[in-house]
């Protein structure tokens, strides 16, 4: 598979997760509660993600982009990084307490954000550490936040079984398979691993497509 | 067992949904709401109140699903289902 067949992944992956954000935000949008505000944040930074990773596979050729790189790996860690929050604070009872504490966490990781674009792109300043380690370890962490959110959603249907509450889950561990395949490839430079891990990524994006399809589409 | 505060929002949809049960077609007495939504009486009459401001329902004696109710409702109900299937509780 050549680079131009990834980068049209990756575009339809994009567009997938950004289709993806208008059905994730009405659970916030119906309740206002903040806790499920990491849902659609989510959801809109795997396509950030994925945009940035498709932008440097397009220009890998012609200009040096490991600074798109180094975004693809700070947007991809933050979309797991809500996703977990998000069911972290779903699973609990809700009191006021929940909303102030979401929102601290938000306020916390935009000054991140903010603090991650700095050093990414005023490298005089801050020295860069080795990209391809510091990928390896972000793959495993999004793969532990992934099987995290897997457990959330598992945990969920087995209190009432149901068919309706199983596609989640397989959802959530292609997410988790995939970033396995990404660190993969990340090792051993294989690139059946790499295709892989796209495919996998686009598998478990259309069956959150799916579920959404069936919710909110379907039941019309 | 821990009892589980309602929000006023589940409250509100708890009364529009047995309203919409009670009242295919027959007069919806507020007694029966109140039991079926397990809402005490004098708390009651506030929310019907509150829900004809919102345009949900027509009448606070004998409450009926206005249009805007009825969607209201079934979109609620959507994002319900939505939340179910991806493992979020609410």
């Amino acid at each position: 598979m050549d680079n131009l067949s990834l980068v049209i992944i990756e575009i339809i992956s994009a567009a997938l997760a950004f289709v993806l954000v208008r059905f994730m935000i009405k659970p916030y949008r119906m309740t206002g509660e903040a806790r499920y505000l990491g849902l659609p944040l989510g959801f809109a930074f795997l396509g950030m993600s994925y945009i940035f990773m498709g932008t440097s596979l397009f220009f890998s050729d012609y200009l040096n982009v490991e600074r798109m790189q180094w975004l693809q790996l700070f947007t991809g860690a933050y979309a797991y990084v809500f996703l977990a929050i998000t069911y972290y604070f779903s699973a609990k009872v809700y009191e006021k307490k929940i909303n102030l504490l979401m929102q601290f966490f938000l306020s916390f990781m935009f000054l991140v954000f903010i603090i991650v674009f700095i050093v990414i792109f005023i490298p005089p300043v801050f020295e860069l550490p080795d990209y391809k380690t510091l990928d390896e370890y972000f793959r495993i962490s999004n793969m532990i936040l992934a099987l995290y959110v897997t457990i959330c959603t598992l945990r969920v249907h087995a209190r009432k079984p149901d068919q309706k509450t199983i596609m989640a889950p397989l959802g959530y561990t292609l997410l988790a398979f995939s970033q396995y395949s990404f660190l993969v490839w990340s090792l051993d430079a294989s690139y059946s691993a790499f295709i892989g891990a796209h495919i996998i990524r686009f598998a478990g994006l259309f069956v959150f497509l799916y579920v959404s399809y069936k919710a909110i589409i379907a039941r019309e | 067992m821990k009892r589980v505060r309602r929000d006023r929002l589940k409250i509100y949809m708890d009364v529009l949904l047995v309203i919409k049960k009670e009242s295919r077609g027959e007069k919806v007495v507020l007694t029966k709401i109140q039991q079926k939504s397990n809402v005490p009486f004098d708390r009651l009459k506030t929310y019907l109140s509150e829900l004809k401001n919102l345009g949900l329902i027509q009448d606070i004696n004998e409450p009926q699903l206005t249009e805007k109710g009825l969607e209201y409702l079934t979109e609620y109900q959507k994002v319900l289902d939505f939340m179910k299937r991806m493992g979020l509780t609410y």
